[in-house]
């Protein structure tokens, strides 16, 4: 949320007629910028941002920074390609823009788009970084379109004089089937110093993936329509790996530890059921070995340690996607703001919640012993109740 | 006057003269040129502390020696003299020029604009030099900008203090920061000398 005056350097010269960018590189371009500006404007309401174009007669000034969004979608139409590209003049006229900003409290960033070769020498580049530098105005670079020999050096001669403390950034970006404002939502240009990806850049992300092309969001949910759905899956995704590693080395020297006959019995008789339960195995030895310590797990520790509960449950479902997306959706509709952990433990020994998981899987049917068996070996239920249904077993087994 | 007197400082207190530190805006001190953000701050300390370069200082950019420091105060200040304690082998500031009541000075402002007024330094490094001001251009001060061009022959310039001795009005420049508007007025709030503990009207 930093208070910033951006200035966004437009490439409008020959170079941009090209067509590897879809659908030119300069409606790519003009895309991208026009998310840039939402961004900008969203992530603090007080932010400006200028527009200006490098190329064709000379530089011209489409907008002084402002935080009308109107003004600045509305300057951007109608602009015609031509000329070359001047990237010292245009970052100059970029800063001195900034300079007549009308909050002085704003930090300046210049945020430029090279598109067409350049023809400056790095040495001039280097000056300009540094002016800018000294002037502690912010550089972010696109470096896209034409590839020329020496340009990624130049741009990046350009951007080391430019850099404090990590403020500035480069960004090349080669031409592929992603659109250029896709590929730049996920980086610093998008989501500023140290925010993290921002809720506009993921709402911009599904609403530019919606469009048709392939898109590739961890969960196949889409942020537009559930963010928090979104944001509690992948928040749950990176917490079970994190668990995972350390559940799994805790396991490992439990389940050579723990050594009881009659656990033997139905450790593997749940370990069937599970392993007939999750029904993607691809690679059985694996598999088997993650279950039996995510059994191990549940029964050494039942209930109590949270955390291993919740790695039991993240472990089981480990090769199975679709699996981990009921759990977690169920658990996210049942409990939204309570603590997690606890939750997760209550609701996986909930029998009955259990069975109806199983039974929607294909292949298990829940009144299978061995399922029977998993289900009565779930911690959060009483101990009386698991007693008695292992009682009940010998009776049941045919 | 400086304390460069022979006899110790404990006669009269030095230090109270240079408290004008205590109103600078510390959030709102901005430098531009500096090695790292947000070291100007720390140069803005008691009296005592003056030599204290243990902590971190000023120092502008490699090869670049010019340094541009804004200060805001919380209350408007009269500034009577100034003192700047640089840095050893060439990194003291040679020249300072002041800018009064100007906000969002840079370098190219700084070197084309007239300054209220500019001295030449010379290495303090003891601290005990001051440097007056033409009192009257300096009355009613609510923020303060120093530029130093250049220094005595070193790579950057280090500033380890800026001290400043004055003193501290109550009166604020600008807006008016708190006003309590009306929408009806309230009689009770509007009682008349005449008439305080007979019925209040409005008139």
């Amino acid at each position: 949320m930093v208070l910033e005056a951006t200035m966004i350097c437009i490439d409008n010269s020959e170079w941009m007629r090209n067509g590897d960018y879809s659908p030119t590189r300069f409606q790519a371009q003009a895309d991208a910028v026009s998310l840039i500006c939402g961004a900008k404007t969203q992530s603090n309401p007080e932010n400006t941002v200028g527009i200006l174009t490098m190329a064709g007669k000379g530089i011209r000034v489409l907008a002084t920074p402002t935080s009308d969004l109107g003004k600045i979608l509305s300057c951007m139409h109608g602009l015609e390609m031509g000329g070359e590209m001047n990237l010292a003049a245009g970052i100059l006229i970029a800063q001195l823009a900034l300079k007549h900003r009308q909050n002085k409290n704003q930090q300046q960033r210049i945020i430029v788009f090279a598109g067409s070769p350049i023809k400056h020498e790095k040495k001039a580049l280097e000056i300009i970084g540094k002016k800018l530098k000294k002037n502690s105005v912010a550089l972010d670079i696109v470096d896209f379109g034409e590839e020329e020999d020496g340009k990624p050096e130049k741009l990046e001669a350009l951007l080391g004089s430019v850099n404090n403390n990590d403020t500035s950034h480069i960004v090349h970006v080669r031409p592929s089937q992603n659109a250029l404002s896709d590929v730049l939502i996920s980086t610093p240009v998008f989501t500023g110093d140290g925010e993290g990806g921002s809720s506009f850049a993921a709402a911009a992300a599904a609403a530019a993936a919606a469009g048709g092309s392939v898109s590739d969001f961890d969960f196949g949910v889409d942020p537009n329509i559930d963010p928090e759905l979104a944001l509690a899956l992948r928040v749950s995704m990176e917490e079970e790996r994190a668990r995972q590693e350390a559940a799994a080395k805790r396991a490992a020297e439990e389940a050579s530890g723990q050594e009881k006959g009659e656990e033997a019995q139905p450790q593997s008789d749940s370990q069937n059921a599970t392993s007939t339960a999750t029904e993607k195995v691809s690679d059985p030895m694996d598999e088997d070995d993650l279950l039996k310590q995510a059994v191990a797990l549940s029964m050494n520790i039942p209930g109590s340690d949270s955390s291993a509960g919740d790695a039991q449950m993240s472990e089981a479902t480990n090769d199975d996607q679709e699996f981990a997306l009921a759990l977690q959706m169920s658990m996210q509709d049942g409990s939204k703001d309570s603590s997690a952990p606890s939750d997760v433990s209550k609701v996986l020994g909930d029998q009955s919640f259990m069975s109806s998981i199983l039974s929607s899987l294909p292949g298990v049917d829940p009144n299978d012993p061995n399922v029977k068996d998993l289900l009565a070996s779930l911690p959060g239920q009483s101990e009386s109740q698991q007693k008695k249904d292992e009682d009940e077993q010998p009776k049941d087994d045919k | 006057m400086a304390c460069t007197h022979d006899h110790s400082c404990e006669d009269h207190d030095c230090s109270s003269n240079w408290s004008l530190y205590k109103h600078i805006d510390l959030s709102k001190v901005t430098a531009l040129n500096e090695a790292n953000p947000g070291s100007v701050k720390s140069v803005f300390k008691a009296w005592e502390e003056r030599l204290n370069s243990s902590g971190e200082h000023l120092e502008s950019n490699e090869g670049d020696p010019e340094l541009l420091v804004y200060i805001p105060f919380t209350s408007d200040v009269k500034i009577k003299s100034i003192s700047v304690v640089g840095g050893a082998d060439g990194t003291s500031p040679s020249k300072l020029r002041v800018f009064i009541n100007r906000d969002g000075i840079d370098f190219s402002d700084a070197q084309s604009m007239q300054p209220v007024q500019e001295w030449d330094l010379v290495e303090n490094l003891q601290g005990v030099l001051e440097y007056q001001t033409r009192y009257s251009k300096f009355q009613s001060v609510a923020n303060i900008t120093l530029h130093f061009p250049e220094s005595f022959g070193g790579d950057t310039t280090q500033i380890h203090y800026i001290g400043f001795k004055g003193e501290a009005t109550q009166l604020k420049r600008d807006v008016v920061a708190t006003i309590v508007y009306e929408i009806t007025p309230n009689p009770s709030d509007h009682k008349t000398r005449a008439e305080t503990g007979g019925l209040s009207h409005v008139e």
